[in-house]
């Protein structure tokens, strides 16, 4: 009270000296230690404006000196609800009599319905323009049943004026930002234990909501990000834009399974740095369209190659699915994905991440808590790491492993968009098992090459990534494939020639996009437009037989 | 109406500083009894070591109080009211005006045609929150007493009737009512059965105003018997038995026509 009384005082002193002049000294008492002043307090009758109170909570920090513009009109929502819209009246779905009925029915059951009346209607109030806050004063009750308050103001000439004050409402800011909905909200809480990237929840929902707009993908998308959505998450929109234009790089590269970018875009969004799979994501679109959200049947009529490790489309299909069912996939999974996303942004730092993704494929669960450790003392969300790196380990263990995509990649934007650019063939690196630790590597590569090392480095990195996973993939993992295989790519990766594109196609049948993949821009030094045409060229001269492996054209040989 | 909802924010810039002051409720009574150009009374501020004090005491004129009952003028509201000073806190309290421009009463305009727009403006923004409580004295107890005595009467009451009431139902040997009933349907005689075609034209516009209707409305309108009536129907129209609609007659569809609202034979 003392403070209060402080201050109070030097706002009366303030008035006394500015206004005591004028004022007549009626009844100045004067003491030593006193002084006061009187003024006339007057209730202006003929006024015929009605004031109010507009209170804004202390929390919120509302200034009212700030404000450019305002403007405030009542919030007319309820009156459909009050109002009771009658029905057409007269012809057609009319009954004759039904308003007297309804009426007698009504005082019958005593139902009183309340009128609609706009002066207790809630105001909405929009502070500079559309950019600025929007507030919902709502009408706060009681307030002059008991006693009257009033407003004084000083007036020009020293009296106090008194206005009856009329309404008391109470404005609350509205927020902005999205908010679930109610069923929303209780399927997160739901899957709260098993989501451990929070950030991620609004930003699928937004996708989900393009998606809808689109029209053309399913919830899949929706949940593949759960899992992928990292802190970058909320950057993710913006990213979104750069992702797009990557993909449609990156698109001409592959033949496009659905041929839409729109999908793949959508996809990349979801994927959030869509690390410059195009053709992995349009891949997937195809490959997800048919999906049902749950996890089991998906990956039933799947091709898994135990021996090759460059089967990229079929890995790439468990892994695409596997983002989907964040949900359903257990703990264990959806733990290593998470880990795994972790892992991939750690990639970007390199050397650790190395050694994370061969724990990764040593372990299943104890690496993903390793991984989060060293994902937080990374402490760098940057996404955009290879979703074929985490889907390695998983898919090597449970061949469902989806491939993490891409996810928050979005964040950095300029992270996210060399992504893209960096890998069109990333997803080649999906293989099962070893290849976990080769995507590993490759995405590393990737993102070292776009964060600051010279393409150059590449090479020689990618050399020394595939040497030490393959050591370790054959240790640990329970993968199927061989460590063998994997030593072979390192070479093949970088160069185009007919060897490479025989080897492979010995190996195992593969899609013209799958040999793409293998022969990443990057890897290979050539533009997209030349890789096309020198494996235009190596085939004609190979002339390898053809198969049709679901639907898709498959090139092999034997030899 | 492009205005309507701009907020004329003068007040807020000019950071008008304005006191929220709590008043009882017999003092606004009183206040808003003020002749004149609305003076009420006098405020005084005053600093005492330190301490500020306001007080504002009531105009002479203004303490008659008007009761009703029998004690008119022995009681007087008191005229000095010191008032207690409080922060506002960390709220941020303003003030608004609507001026409904001409419109006295606000539910009036409220069906939506509001005849003038509203113009809102900030006024000000609270500084300083006060209570005017009334100085203690004997005047004001007895005021209080009587106040009291008011709201604790209670709405409803019983009441001890000398005499019996008799004068509301009367044995008799026909009521009025019932005596004008038996002549109306006397005169009006039965229901003759009347052309089936102008029975049918009457149908037709009866349904052109309606889509649904029931048999004794049907009835009602076509002073027919029933049983003629429900044969026409049932040759015309269908009877809805499930549905929104129930117990109604309705016209067959190959006879509505209602989107033009023509009815085809």
């Amino acid at each position: 009270m003392k403070a209060t009384s402080k201050t109070t005082n030097h706002k009366q002193v303030i008035n006394s000296t500015s206004y005591s002049a004028v004022m007549t000294s009626l009844g100045s008492q004067g003491s030593s230690s006193s002084s006061s002043t009187e003024y006339v307090v007057r209730v202006p009758k003929n006024t015929n404006k009605k004031y109010s109170i507009m209170a804004f909570n202390a929390g919120d920090k509302v200034s009212c000196s700030t404000w450019t513009q305002a403007r405030m009109e009542r919030d007319m929502s309820n009156r459909r609800i009050y109002g009771e819209e009658e029905t057409q009246e007269g012809a057609a779905g009319s009954e004759f009599g039904k308003k007297q009925r309804e009426e007698a029915r009504r005082k019958k059951y005593g139902i009183i319905t309340k009128e609609f009346k706009v002066e207790d209607q809630p105001w909405i109030l929009k502070v500079n323009g559309k950019a600025g806050r929007r507030f919902k004063g709502i009408k706060k009750g009681g307030v002059t049943e008991n006693a009257s308050y009033y407003i004084f103001t000083q007036s020009a000439d020293g009296a106090f004026e008194a206005f009856p004050v009329h309404a008391w409402y109470n404005f609350t800011p509205q927020a902005k930002h999205r908010t679930l909905t109610a069923e929303e909200a209780e399927e997160e809480w739901g899957r709260r234990n098993k989501v451990v990237n929070h950030f991620s929840i609004m930003l699928q929902r937004r996708l989900r909501e393009q998606e809808r707009g689109g029209g053309d993908e399913d919830e899949e998308e929706g949940e593949k990000g759960a899992k992928k959505k990292k802190k970058g998450g909320r950057g993710g929109d913006l990213r979104i834009h750069d992702l797009e234009e990557d993909l449609e790089m990156s698109s001409d590269e592959s033949d496009g399974s659905n041929g839409d970018d729109d999908e793949a875009k959508a996809k990349a969004k979801k994927e959030k740095g869509a690390k410059g799979k195009g053709k992995k994501k349009k891949k997937k679109g195809s490959d997800l369209e048919g999906f049902e959200d749950s996890d089991d049947g998906d990956f039933e009529g799947l091709e898994v190659d135990y021996m090759s490790d460059e089967s990229s489309s079929e890995e790439e299909e468990p892994e695409k699915t596997k983002p989907n069912k964040g949900e359903d996939v257990p703990k264990g999974i959806d733990e290593m994905s998470e880990s795994e996303e972790e892992s991939e942004e750690e990639t970007k730092n390199e050397e650790e991440n190395k050694e994370e993704e061969e724990e990764e494929d040593g372990k299943k669960t104890p690496v993903q808590v390793e991984k989060k450790k060293k994902k937080d003392s990374s402490g760098e969300s940057d996404s955009s790491e290879d979703s074929d790196i985490e889907g390695e380990a998983a898919s090597a263990l449970f061949m469902v492993k989806k491939r993490t995509p891409p996810k928050r990649g979005g964040g950095r934007g300029s992270a996210g968009s060399s992504r893209t650019g960096s890998r069109p063939g990333t997803p080649s690196i999906d293989n099962a098992a070893t290849s976990n630790t080769l995507r590993a590597a490759a995405s590393k590569l990737e993102q070292g090459k776009r964060q600051t090392t010279v393409p150059s480095s590449e090479t020689p990195a990618a050399k020394r990534l595939k040497m030490e996973p393959s050591p370790q993939s054959s240790s640990g993992k329970s993968t199927p494939q061989p460590a063998s295989g994997k030593s072979t790519p390192s070479a093949s990766d970088v160069l185009l020639t007919e060897d490479a594109v025989r080897r492979y196609l010995i190996r195992k049948p593969m899609t013209t996009k799958d040999l793409l993949k293998k022969f990443q821009t990057k890897r290979t030094g050539l533009s997209s437009e030349q890789t096309v045409n020198v494996l235009a060229q190596i085939l004609k001269r190979l002339n390898p037989e053809r198969k049709n492996i679901n639907d898709k054209m498959h090139f092999y040989l034997t030899e | 109406m492009s205005e309507k909802g701009e907020v004329d924010l003068t007040g807020a810039k000019q950071n008008a500083g304005v006191w929220l002051v709590k008043v009882p409720k017999y003092l606004s009574q009183q206040w808003t009894k003020a002749t004149g150009r609305g003076e009420v009374g006098k405020l005084r501020i005053s600093k005492n070591q330190g301490k500020a004090e306001v007080s504002f005491t009531l105009n002479e004129e203004l303490t008659t109080i008007e009761t009703i009952g029998e004690k008119t003028s022995m009681v007087r509201a008191p005229r000095e009211h010191p008032f207690t000073l409080q922060t506002v806190g960390g709220q941020t309290l303003a003030v608004f005006t609507e001026n409904s421009s001409g419109q006295s009463d606000a539910e009036a305009s409220g069906s939506g045609t509001g005849s003038g727009p509203d113009k809102i403006a900030l006024e000000g923004v609270v500084v300083q929150r006060a209570e005017c409580r009334p100085a203690v004295s004997e005047s004001y107890m007895r005021l209080k007493k009587l106040q009291i005595e008011e709201l604790s009467k209670p709405l409803r009451f019983s009441q001890q009737l000398d005499k019996a009431v008799t004068t509301n139902y009367k044995p008799v040997a026909n009521h009025a009512y019932n005596l004008d009933y038996e002549k109306r349907k006397k005169e009006e005689g039965k229901r003759a059965r009347a052309d089936k075609q102008q029975v049918l034209d009457m149908l037709f516009s009866a349904f052109e105003k309606h889509q649904f209707y029931n048999i004794k409305d049907l009835v009602d309108i076509t002073k027919q018997p029933v049983i003629y009536l429900k044969e026409i129907l049932r040759d015309i129209g269908i009877y809805n038995v499930k549905g929104t609609h129930k117990n109604t007659w309705e016209l067959k569809p190959e006879y509505r026509h209602y989107q033009s609202e023509e009815k085809s034979d």
